[in-house]
């Protein structure tokens, strides 16, 4: 499996894991996809999507909402693509979409098959085992304006991510405690870090954290 | 009561608002043009609550200071409705001498204006007018004057209902509707939601700049734009073959343009060169408008007495406008007595309100009325259509996603390009079911059956991803709407011969760019996929859909401060800005908000292919 994990943060701050995406998707003249969190206002964050991934050479794009309605024609497309990217957002309107239209097992099948998927924020807390961590901590959290039950995603990996952390006493002691009761590990990235996936192999980009067992370990 | 004086902080210099001292009732209109306006002595309207006000547009007005926070703080509140919160003495009142207190009368008058309206039994425009609004006034603010007029504001002799029924209404009265000279809140939301998202997208339009309410329901909405004057305005006088308040209706029309700086000829060697200066501009104005009504699917009821919109082609009195999701070409609204005429009559009838103009341009110059048909093939006329067909190409190519400098380009050096795609698109865009005609809830209705705005977002994104053409199924899976039925979608040899038609013009125009400007196709297809998702994006705003926002927010409303309605207004608006070359900043809303406009968002998704 091919899968990056993006914080968030700025062009610069995310120039190595964009390498590594790169690397990953290695094919001459690519088809990535943008899917939104939601459509409203999508355009723009497809663009400026557009505008920042053209500079590595890349032009061919589409842009799949799918909190509207949609046809097979470009769904087929979509599932072609060489990488689909899941950009940020609400973590729960987000799942609730993918949920509705039952892509949740064709995105999960996309990435086995090899293709390149990556996640930015909510997308990437999308391709853990479930998006707890979207309502955690309380301080800093989603609203679940959805208000859906069911938090399972993708579950391609075996860890949970945590976008935009801070290296704070306050995530510290929330995350341990949470860490204490279950034996997942929690992955917390700042802005600008992130991990990719490529086979069996993890890669740590970025100065990262890890909480497991009630403890917290600084990666690189 | 004088809304000057009653003012706390009146002293000169010490006034916040001083502006707003010109909506006194005063408008030069008045002493320009004396036979075409009624005039009112009005009183104070007690009870009233400011529903909504419009922050950003009386910043533009000059009411209220570019600093002033988006909060009716208590000095606004009072100010607005110390200035709009009125009703007229009307004819009832005096006859019946109605006794108002002394202290609750307004010191000016206020007008309530001349025009044709076919509703009037009349048919010469000599009954008809305003019929429950008046002028509060005018403004000017960095170079621009601005008409401000009330809808609600009690029933004149102007009134449908008046003179059809040959007798004054008291204001309110409950045994007529229309005529009894109040307005709704509900109509001013739906004028606001409708005509700020319009704006925003191009359309010239009269604006909200206030709603206030009274029990019931009932409110009083006050309305602004650089110059509220309508093409029927002129025909009144024109029918009745009134020289005098024709040439003084003109006067004051092209000294208003003039002074706002909205024509660029601003000075005449003759009266004749002036008139006809006018009548070409409102051809060009209509001919615009007509276009872009007929292309961006707005039913306004275009009529020969030239009501319901303004001179500049702008939309005025929301009542019966509307935007379809799809071109439904054969909808006639119901009005009783009538059917209306459909978006594709519009053109028809925008044609002979510029024929009225030449012919009233010729009557000013020469004194003598002469037939309107003596006019049918002046060269106005001639550039009327010309232009018309004009816009239709820039309408169309700019609705496939090209940029401006590629949109002229094309029509300067490719028009029959342009023409052959236009040709194809229409043949889809007009296609029809074979359901046929039947009644929708307030007219009758034949659906459209293709949804062209799907086909030109996903069109460049699928050629992008896959370098190739779409089949005839593949095509027809994505244009069709949810109105076609499967007998609809046959594939039959015509059908599949426009299919490839429409697929070969366009990227026979993508190549003709490709060749002549040295722009690859991929580079092209990627522009188009970027802008023709926000041009044609899926979730459109159609009348149906604000009706129902407009429901929606009424229900919410107890609860919704007035500021807060506004912040709604804006985050719509923007929501519902189709302009790719803006950049639209997302409002940091509250997550109360957030809900409402979810909310919004899956009503305008559900009604977007509708009426």
């Amino acid at each position: 499996m091919n899968l990056v994990f993006y914080s968030g943060g700025d062009e610069k701050e995310n120039q190595d894991l964009d390498r590594a995406f790169l690397e990953l998707l290695a094919k001459k003249n690519p088809v990535v996809t943008f899917i939104p969190s939601s459509s409203y206002l999508s355009e723009q964050e497809f663009k400026s999507f557009v505008r920042h991934y053209s500079k590595f050479k890349i032009t061919r794009f589409i842009h799949f909402p799918i909190d509207v309605p949609f046809d097979n024609i470009i769904f087929n497309e979509v599932m072609r693509s060489d990488a689909i990217h899941l950009a940020g957002g609400n973590t729960f309107y987000f799942l609730n979409s993918l949920r509705k239209t039952k892509l949740l097992p064709q995105l999960k099948a996309f990435a086995q098959k090899g293709g390149l998927l990556t996640g930015l924020s909510a997308g990437a807390i999308m391709m853990t085992e479930n998006i707890e961590m979207a309502g955690y901590p309380e301080f800093d959290r989603d609203e679940n304006v959805v208000n859906i039950k069911n938090l399972a995603a993708l579950n391609l990996v075996d860890f949970l991510f945590f976008p935009h952390f801070r290296n704070s006493s306050r995530y510290d002691v929330v995350f341990k405690k949470y860490t204490r009761s279950c034996n997942k590990i929690i992955y917390a990235c700042p802005d600008g870090a992130g991990i990719v996936v490529r086979g069996n192999e993890i890669r740590f980009v970025g100065k990262c954290y890890a909480f497991s067992g009630g403890h917290k370990f600084i990666i690189n | 009561m004088n809304q000057i004086k009653k003012c706390p902080t009146d002293e000169v210099g010490k006034r916040s608002y001083t502006n707003f001292a010109h909506l006194n009732g005063e408008h030069p209109f008045k002493s320009l043009v004396p036979g075409g306006r009624v005039e009112y002595k009005a009183r104070y309207r007690k009870g009233g609550k400011v529903a909504f006000f419009n922050f950003d547009l009386a910043k533009e007005m000059g009411l209220i200071a570019k600093s002033h926070p988006h909060t009716l703080t208590s000095d606004l509140e009072k100010e607005i409705l110390e200035t709009f919160s009125l009703t007229i003495i009307n004819e009832y009142d005096v006859m019946n001498k109605v006794k108002f207190p002394e202290e609750d009368i307004f010191p000016n008058t206020f007008m309530a204006t001349r025009y044709l309206q076919l509703q009037h039994p009349d048919k010469m425009g000599r009954t008809s007018g305003d019929g429950r609004t008046i002028w509060n006034g005018t403004v000017r603010h960095n170079g621009t004057t601005w008409d401000v007029s009330s809808c609600g504001t009690g029933g004149t002799k102007l009134s449908p209902a008046c003179n059809i029924n040959k007798k004054f209404y008291q204001t309110g009265d409950p045994s007529i509707s229309y005529g009894c000279g109040l307005s709704e809140v509900a109509e001013g939301l739906e004028t606001l939601f409708f005509s700020e998202v319009l704006g925003k997208n191009g359309f010239k339009t009269e604006r909200v700049l206030a709603i206030l309410e009274f029990d019931k329901g009932i409110g009083i909405n006050v309305r602004a734009n650089p110059n509220l004057i309508r093409p029927s305005h002129f025909f009144g006088h024109l029918k009745q073959g009134n020289l005098e308040t024709l040439k003084q209706v003109s006067d004051y029309y092209i000294s208003r343009q003039s002074e706002n700086k909205a024509w660029e000829q601003t000075s005449f060697k003759s009266d004749k060169e002036k008139y006809f200066y006018m009548a070409n501009q409102v051809a060009r104005a209509l001919a615009e408008t007509a276009a872009k009504f007929e292309d961006e699917y707005i039913f306004c009821w275009l009529d020969w007495d030239g009501d319901n919109i303004l001179m500049d082609g702008g939309i005025i009195d929301y009542g019966s406008i509307r935007q379809f999701g799809l071109f439904h070409a054969e909808y006639r609204y119901d009005d009783v007595q009538r059917f209306s005429t459909t978006i594709l009559e519009q053109r028809q009838k925008a044609r002979y309100m510029v024929q009225c103009f030449v012919q009233i341009a010729d009557f000013l110059s020469t004194k003598k009325k002469r037939s309107l048909s003596h006019f049918k093939n002046h060269p106005i006329m001639q550039s009327f259509d010309k232009h018309f067909v004009d816009c239709k190409n820039r309408n169309l190519l700019q609705k496939i996603g090209f940029k401006k400098t590629h949109v002229e380009h094309l029509l300067k050096n490719h028009i029959s390009k342009v023409t052959k795609f236009r040709k194809v698109f229409s043949y889809f865009e007009r296609a029809k079911s074979k359901r046929g005609a039947y009644k929708v809830p307030d007219g009758i209705n034949r659906d459209a059956l293709f949804c062209m705005r799907d086909i030109l977002r996903e069109l460049p994104q699928l050629y992008l991803a896959r370098n190739a053409s779409l089949s005839c199924q593949e095509f027809t899976e994505i244009i069709k709407s949810s109105y076609a039925r499967k007998s609809d979608l046959k594939l039959t040899n015509l059908r599949k011969k426009q299919i490839n038609r429409f697929q070969s013009q366009y990227f026979s125009l993508i190549a003709t760019l490709e060749k002549d400007l040295d722009l690859s196709k991929g580079q092209q297809l990627l522009e188009l996929t970027m802008r023709a998702s926000v041009i044609n994006k899926y979730d459109r705003v159609t009348g149906d859909s604000i009706t129902y926002i407009v429901q929606k927010v009424q229900k919410l409303r107890p609860k919704l401060a007035c500021h807060e309605l506004f912040e709604l207004s804006q985050q719509f608006t923007v929501y519902q800005n189709l302009n790719p070359d803006q950049k639209v900043v997302a409002h940091q809303a509250p997550e109360r908000h957030k809900n409402i406009m979810q909310n919004f968002h899956s009503i305008v998704r559900e009604c977007r292919e509708g009426l």
